[in-house]
């Protein structure tokens, strides 16, 4: 067995979360230990490997799950498996969140789309030790109602669980007949911060979502005051090896997949086409 | 270590007596071009030793351009079947000089936690002999980064032409125990060929620099880069450029690869393959957006990954000026002027950059 051999893992559920998003249970023959923020190779069997990040809890040991959007030939072949399959696991690789800075802080999320996935998982590790953290906000933007990923959890088991801590700020881009919250784009839920966070210098901010998403967030955020170094971007670039020898992720004089995939603003601010 | 000369008769006596024991590999021509090819006889009449390097990449050797590494859900794999070892000969100065690129990334734990087995158990299965390089063509220019057309280091046994023989230098334990094995073969080298040596070295050191006396630039590559990204140098350069990947094929230092899986009945394959960085498709995420669309971006970031990217990681240029990269290019595109004109405009001030 070599770096680049998958350790055979059964997918023991399928959710449908959206109508191109699912997603997958999955239980390896060999139990894999991440951090939330890390990612993972998934392989679908004689066509090809994609990287995800685990969606679920770090603390769960013996299963991870993995959120998958529908967008091209490894993602379809995906959303094609059922109950029971077998898929290959490479991993983890890259740096988890540095949970040892957000402590004793006021912490913002902000999701965008399929970008919930690092988020739930953020979330959950954040949330075991929540006495840790001032006080959590969590943003989230989705195109309709029907797009809301984790909609269970976002918009009722959470909100319910932890109402003395966490704040939620749900919003959509286009209402529907039911929906009764917010509209309007995810920069939105960044309206009248203030009420919710006390010192935006001292905050953490987290934003995972489209590229476009999260530069218009960024700059939202910078303009009300968050810290170049406080705010934290994934980067989802063209990965093949995950092991810091192909190449394919280099961004300036970074790895993504080994020095990321998550970044201060801070550290990738000057790199040119950063945003693409 | 040790300096010593061989007669040009022992040298065949001991490549008689490596090629029983290893597969051999030296240039030969092919038309125009030299290529490494393997070797069966004991006495090569034709070998070509002293022109400059063969077209083929060192790189091949340790780090082919299609190779398995992997083949999952089964116990065996590829790191099971054994290794041959092989001796390389007539390996040139910048080949050396481009192992330590490759060596950061596929033998070392900078850039990855672990090294990379198949990588280093070639390397390690593979003896390098090296030469002097006599004949540098007017595509090298291993002087501008630093380097020289004779080997000094990265080598296990290097050979230098003399009257009657080679002068040969030991450059590793590997390539003592080669020597101890045949000592009768050696004897010490006495000034007299070692003079012979360094007159050669220094007239071939000398038809290098003269080759490059109009593309030379006063600073090192790497310091010149920085702050370059927005300059026209670049796309004024790229206008040739019909995307074809060829400079990063030929290329002894780039590294890039891509995994692909392949299934043969029950059985599911990881390959691995060269991948070329100046290829649209190499950055592209899915749903299409690209980092670097522009094929100018993508020739710039060729050499900012050589000249910034490594320097930073590594402290190394990824570059060893063999200059493969402008013989291959149907687009006659030359680093050497892309440099040269960066300078230009940077001579030109600050208020004249472009932004
Ligand atoms: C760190 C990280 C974490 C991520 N986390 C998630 C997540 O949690 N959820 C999620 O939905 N998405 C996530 N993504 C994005 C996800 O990896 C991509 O959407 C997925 O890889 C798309 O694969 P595809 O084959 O379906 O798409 P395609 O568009 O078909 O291909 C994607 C890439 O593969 C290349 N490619 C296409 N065909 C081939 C081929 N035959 N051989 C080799 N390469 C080919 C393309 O050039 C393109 O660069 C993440 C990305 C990164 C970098
Ligand atoms: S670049 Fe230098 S070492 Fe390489 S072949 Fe040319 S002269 Fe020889
Ligand atoms: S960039 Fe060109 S000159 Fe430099 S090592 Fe590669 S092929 Fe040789
Ligand atoms: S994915 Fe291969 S180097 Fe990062």
């Amino acid at each position: 067995m070599t770096e680049y051999d998958p350790v055979k893992t059964n997918v023991s559920e399928v959710i449908t979360e959206t109508s191109n998003i699912k997603t997958f249970v999955l239980r390896p023959e060999r139990p894999l230990d991440f951090e939330a923020g890390q990612f993972i190779q998934l392989t679908v069997p004689g066509v090809g490997e994609g990287p995800f990040t685990p969606s679920s809890s770090p603390y769960e040991k013996e299963k991870l799950e993995v959120t998958i959007m529908e967008v091209g030939r490894v993602t379809s072949a995906l959303h094609n498996l059922k109950q029971g399959s077998m898929v290959g696991l490479r991993g983890p690789f890259g740096k988890e969140y540095p949970l040892d800075r957000f402590r004793g802080r006021e912490i913002l999320i902000v999701g965008g789309g399929v970008g919930m996935a690092p988020l739930r998982s953020l979330f959950l590790s954040l949330a075991h030790t929540i006495e840790d953290y001032k006080k959590l906000v969590f943003c989230c933007g989705s195109r309709t109602p029907k797009d809301i990923v984790y909609k269970d959890a976002v918009l009722d088991k959470w909100q319910t669980q932890f109402k003395d801590k966490v704040s939620f700020r749900i919003t959509v881009d286009e209402g529907d007949g039911t929906w009764k919250g917010q509209v309007g784009l995810v920069t939105t839920t960044l309206d009248n911060l203030d009420k919710e966070i006390s010192n935006f210098k001292e905050s953490i901010a987290v934003v995972c979502g489209p590229p476009i998403m999260m530069k218009f967030t960024t700059l939202k955020l910078l303009d009300i005051g968050y810290g170049h170094q406080n705010i934290y971007l994934s980067m989802e670039k063209n990965m093949s090896c995950g092991l810091g020898r192909c190449g394919h992720c280099q961004m300036g004089k970074y790895l993504v997949c080994r020095d990321g995939p998550v970044f201060t603003y801070e550290e990738v601010k000057n790199i040119p086409n950063m945003w693409d | 270590m040790e300096v010593l000369f061989t007669s040009t008769a022992n040298f065949h006596h001991l490549l008689g007596n490596l090629v029983k024991k290893n597969l051999l590999y030296a240039p030969r021509k092919k038309g125009d071009f030299l290529f490494y090819e393997r070797i069966e006889t004991a006495s090569p009449k034709d070998l070509i030793l002293h022109t400059n390097r063969p077209v083929q990449p060192l790189k091949s050797f340790f780090f082919p351009p299609y190779q398995k590494v992997g083949q999952y859900f089964e116990s065996a794999s590829p790191e099971d079947t054994e290794t041959p070892k092989r001796v390389i000969l007539g390996v040139k100065s910048c080949d050396l000089e481009s192992l330590k690129t490759l060596d950061s990334v596929y033998a070392g734990t900078q850039f990855s936690s672990s090294p990379d087995p198949q990588y280093t158990r070639a390397r390690d299965s593979s003896l390098l002999i090296s030469s002097d390089c006599l004949e540098p063509d007017e595509y090298c220019f291993c002087t501008l980064l630093g380097s020289n057309p004779h080997p000094e280091e990265g080598f296990d046994l290097n050979l230098s032409p003399v009257d009657g023989g080679f002068v040969i230098e030991v450059g590793s334990e590997k390539g003592k125990t080669i020597v101890s094995q045949d000592q009768n073969l050696f004897i010490s080298a006495d000034e007299n060929v070692l003079a012979q040596r360094e007159k050669t070295r220094a007239d071939s050191l000398a038809k290098v620099k003269e080759l490059n006396q109009e593309v030379e630039v006063k600073s090192p590559y790497r310091d010149m880069i920085r702050e370059t990204y927005a300059s026209a140098v670049w796309k004024d350069h790229s206008e040739n450029c019909v995307d074809c990947g060829g400079c990063n094929e030929t290329c002894p230092t780039c590294r890039c690869f891509l995994l692909q899986d392949g299934r043969e009945k029950e059985r599911f394959e990881r390959i691995r393959l060269w991948d070329a960085c100046l290829l649209t498709g190499f950055a592209r995420v899915a749903g299409g957006a690209n980092p670097r669309p522009k094929l100018s971006d993508r020739f710039s970031n060729r050499l900012f990954c050589k000249f910034y990217f490594f320097p930073e990681n590594v402290n190394l240029d990824a570059c060893t000026g063999c200059g493969r990269c402008i013989s291959v290019c149907i687009g006659k595109i030359d680093m050497r002027k892309v440099f040269k004109d960066l300078e230009k405009e940077r001579s030109k001030g600050p208020a004249e950059k472009i932004k």
